[in-house]
This record gives C-alpha cells, sequence and structure tokens, in this order.
C-alpha cells in the first residue's frame, strides 16, 4: 500500500500507466532529435482528463484534487519516455489553468477554462525576459494604459509552449519604477496584432516541449484581459510559481522510479568480471542512493498535494520539494547512465535523455539557488 | 491601534523577527534602506487593504508614499478620509 496516496488514487495513477504505455509509448528518440512536439499526445493526455483534474466541473473539470492529480503525474512519467510533452502540460496547468481559475474574472474562467481543460487551448507563460530571469521582478516589458486597452511593449524569452500556444499569461510592468507593485498580468490571445514569436529555442533537454522567444509590439489587449488587479500581477505570478514548483516534479518521481527499477534489472542481468554488476557494492550502492532519494523525494511532492487539497499556503513546502526532488532527479539520472555504461551513455537506449531532461529541472520555476532564497526568507533570513 | 503602530508590529512580525521596536521609528527609511523590498512592500500594501477596507492603486505605491512609517500612516489616513467622504 502507498503511504502517500488512496487506493482511489493508486487505481487513477495505475489507470495513467496503461493509458501512457499505449497512447504515449515508444521511443522518443527521433521526436527528441527533430524537437517535435506531441499534439496528438497532448490531445490524448487531455482526453484522459489530466488537464481538468483540478479545475471545477463547471468549468469542464473533473475536481478531483490536487493528490489525484500528482499521482496521475507520477504514473505518466513513469510510463513515457517524453518529458517533453509532459513538461508541456505542467507548464501550461500551473502558468494558465491555475491562475485563471484563482485570479481570474469569472467571464475570464467561462471563457478559457473549458477549452484549456479540454485541450483544444494550448497556455504558454510569457515572464522571464532576456535581462530579467531569477530577477524576474526587474522585467522591462511595459504595459501602457490607452482607454479601454493596454499597449504591450516588449521581449519574453524561455516561453514554453510558445510556438505552439494559444493563450499567454504574459507579464509587463505599468511602472519600471515602482519594481514589484508595477507588475501587471494579463491573458493574450494568440494571433493578437503585435504578438509574435521571434524564435525558437533549442534546447540541451526537454526537447520535444516547445519554447521560444515572443516579442510584443504595440500590442493591444483589451482591459477586460487583464488578469487580477493593476500592479498585482506579482500575486498571480507567485501563486502560478507556488503550484507550478510544488508540482511540476511529480512526473520526475515516475521517471526516478522507472530508472531504479530498470537500473536493479540491469545490474542483477548484466556480467562481468564472472559476476552479475549488482553484487559489486560500487554498483550496489549507487543503486541503493537511487532509491534512497526516490524515497525521500516522495513525500515532499504529496505534501503538496495534502496541502493544496487543504486549501493552504505551500509557499515554502513547494521551494524544498522543488529544491530537493530535483537535485536528486539530476543525480538519480547520472546515476542510471553510470549503471548502464557505455550503453547509457548512447541515444538509442533513452536513459541519457533523461539526464539531459533533468538538468532543467534545477533551472526552470526558479534555480536551486532561488529556491534556498525562498525557504532561507521564510525562515526569516 | 494607531495605525502607524499597527504598521510597525506588521513589518516586525512579517519581515524582522526578532528585532526590537526601538530600532523601528517612525522616519526609518524603509525601502530606501532595503527594510521591505518590492515583494515585501506589496506584502504591506495588501495587509494595509484588508485591515482599513482601502484601495491602493499602483501608481500610489512609490516611494513617497511607502518609504517611512509616518508617511505611509498619512497616506492611509488621507485614503480612508477620501474613502469616507466618496
Amino acid at each position: 500500500m502507498d503511504p502517500y496516496i488512496d487506493t482511489q488514487q493508486e487505481e487513477l495513477q495505475r489507470a495513467a500507466i496503461e493509458f501512457a504505455r499505449g497512447a504515449l509509448g515508444g521511443s522518443r528518440v527521433q521526436a527528441d532529435r527533430e524537437e517535435r512536439f506531441d499534439r496528438e499526445g497532448w490531445r490524448a493526455c487531455a482526453a484522459f482528463g489530466v488537464l481538468g483534474m483540478v479545475i471545477p466541473r463547471e468549468y469542464g473539470g473533473l475536481d478531483l484534487g490536487l493528490t489525484s492529480l500528482l499521482a496521475v503525474m507520477e504514473g505518466l512519467g513513469y510510463a513515457t519516455r517524453d518529458q517533453g510533452l509532459l513538461f508541456s502540460l505542467n507548464a501550461h496547468l500551473w502558468t494558465n489553468s491555475i491562475p485563471l481559475l484563482l485570479h481570474g474574472t469569472e467571464e475570464q474562467r467561462r471563457r478559457y477554462l473549458p477549452r484549456l481543460t479540454d485541450g483544444s487551448l494550448i497556455g504558454a507563460n510569457g515572464a522571464s525576459e532576456p535581462d530579467a530571469g531569477s530577477d524576474i521582478f526587474a522585467m522591462r516589458t511595459r504595459a501602457t494604459r490607452d482607454g479601454d486597452h493596454y499597449v504591450l511593449n516588449g521581449t519574453k524569452t524561455f516561453v514554453t509552449n510558445g510556438p505552439v500556444a494559444d493563450l499567454v499569461v504574459a507579464y509587463a510592468t505599468v511602472n519600471p519604477k515602482l519594481g514589484a507593485t508595477g507588475i501587471t498580468a494579463f491573458v493574450v490571445e494568440r494571433g493578437t496584432p503585435g504578438m509574435t514569436v521571434s524564435r525558437c529555442l533549442d534546447k540541451m533537454g526537454l526537447r520535444t516541449s516547445p519554447m521560444a522567444e515572443l516579442i510584443f509590439e504595440d500590442c493591444r489587449i483589451p482591459a477586460a484581459n487583464r488578469l487580477g488587479r493593476e500592479g498585482r500581477g506579482v500575486q498571480v505570478f507567485e501563486c502560478s510559481m507556488e503550484w507550478e514548483r510544488g508540482c511540476i516534479l511529480a512526473t520526475c518521481l515516475g521517471v526516478m522510479r522507472r530508472q531504479l527499477e530498470t537500473c536493479v534489472a540491469h545490474a542483477r542481468s548484466r556480467t562481468q568480471f564472472g559476476k552479475p554488476i549488482g553484487k559489486f557494492q560500487a554498483v550496489a550502492n549507487r543503486i541503493v542512493d537511487m532509491k534512497v532519494r526516490l524515497d525521500t523525494c516522495r513525500p515532499l511532492v504529496y505534501r503538496i498535494g495534502r496541502l493544496k487539497d487543504a486549501s493552504r499556503p505551500a509557499m515554502q513546502e513547494a521551494a524544498i520539494a522543488k529544491l530537493y526532488v530535483s537535485e536528486c532527479f539530476v543525480k538519480s539520472s547520472l546515476d542510471a547512465v553510470q549503471v548502464f555504461g557505455g550503453y547509457g551513455y548512447m541515444t538509442e537506449q533513452e536513459i541519457e535523455r533523461d539526464l539531459r531532461d533533468a538538468v532543467g529541472s534545477t533551472i526552470y520555476s526558479g534555480t536551486s539557488d532561488i529556491q534556498r532564497n525562498i525557504v532561507a526568507a521564510s525562515l526569516g533570513l | 491601534m494607531s495605525v502607524a503602530d499597527t504598521i510597525r508590529q506588521f513589518i516586525l512580525s512579517r519581515y524582522l523577527p526578532g528585532e526590537s521596536p526601538e530600532n523601528l521609528q517612525d522616519d526609518t527609511p524603509l525601502r530606501s534602506s532595503g527594510i521591505l523590498d518590492s515583494l515585501a512592500t506589496l506584502g504591506l500594501i495588501t495587509f494595509l487593504e484588508e485591515e482599513y477596507r482601502i484601495t491602493i492603486e499602483a501608481h500610489e505605491t512609490d516611494v513617497d508614499n511607502f518609504d517611512r512609517i509616518a508617511d505611509i500612516e498619512a497616506f492611509v489616513e488621507r485614503k480612508r478620509a477620501a474613502q469616507q467622504e466618496a
């Protein structure tokens, strides 16, 4: 019995594993090489219910709660090799669906949530800028009020789903001198004149999740598309990041479990110097470390589920989960390559790709250093 | 409790735990000294809106209104008076 999820959630996870083995199964070597986004897989995930599990029924969701979604995400991470697709699903959920649900007007919710939930809209996040990454509130993109519109000018980078997005939650300042209290959030629809994808970005990992740079040039947004109050974009952003940091690594738990099982099987069957390599302490210890990491990561992620299902804040807990799980994920992914040796280093084995995908986890949604800053601040330091 | 003391108590408990109240005077610079960064300022603004049932617009959150407790108190009193008149 799983100590972190109930029997119904275990069943959901098993169903997710079965679903992913079918709809998202097979090798992703070529897709990774070609940076190919799996639109069919996206639609299948939406049809399975992934995008609606934390959305109320009145907006087209299933209202099953966050812990159930985390269990499903873990299952998907275990059963598919397409971590890029799962990353795209996460970006969509935590930067579009949740902020719209929690900060949107009733009209915005009714307009966008049903289509974000059934997968017909793909969401992206426009926050980072070329000179505003970790120092996100130093953003330069300007929003100038003009009657019942805002005019956006600026450049956003590292926009996950950017090339395929139908909707962008974008952040801009109404006055750079105000710092965080000038930042305002907007919902920008694909095709809005003045918003263009300037270039697609080539990445080390998560290559099946498309990423782009966006340019806003005299882009007129109806004031009705402002998300939250003017100057309160930071609240929207922090809400988005709290959920994202706490939840985005649930899929990685599944990958870590798969890596562990694969490494154990390999260490038992691969023979060197006349015995299975698992009988060598150097190899066994490495696999034990992988097991310890997985077992210490899971409670941190499922703690977020419990807190959010109880409508409680989780800023510190989310930063701790993000920091610890991402660092563990990188180490376990490297260990998996080492256990497999030369075979692990070969692209066709799909083991080295987990490592490339894992490195991003210590960077996106705030680097490990930023997570430490958040925890330090929460301790009054 | 005066508005100034309420603000002082909020800042001490939220952003300066363990600090002596004597070190946070009405004329102590808050933003220009780094005691309140822009995120903390936003936290204070949200608190003031809830505590005094006032609405603070983005353009009112500049350093002129939000650098010293005395300035913030004067700003809150002006907002309350304006809302009562309205």
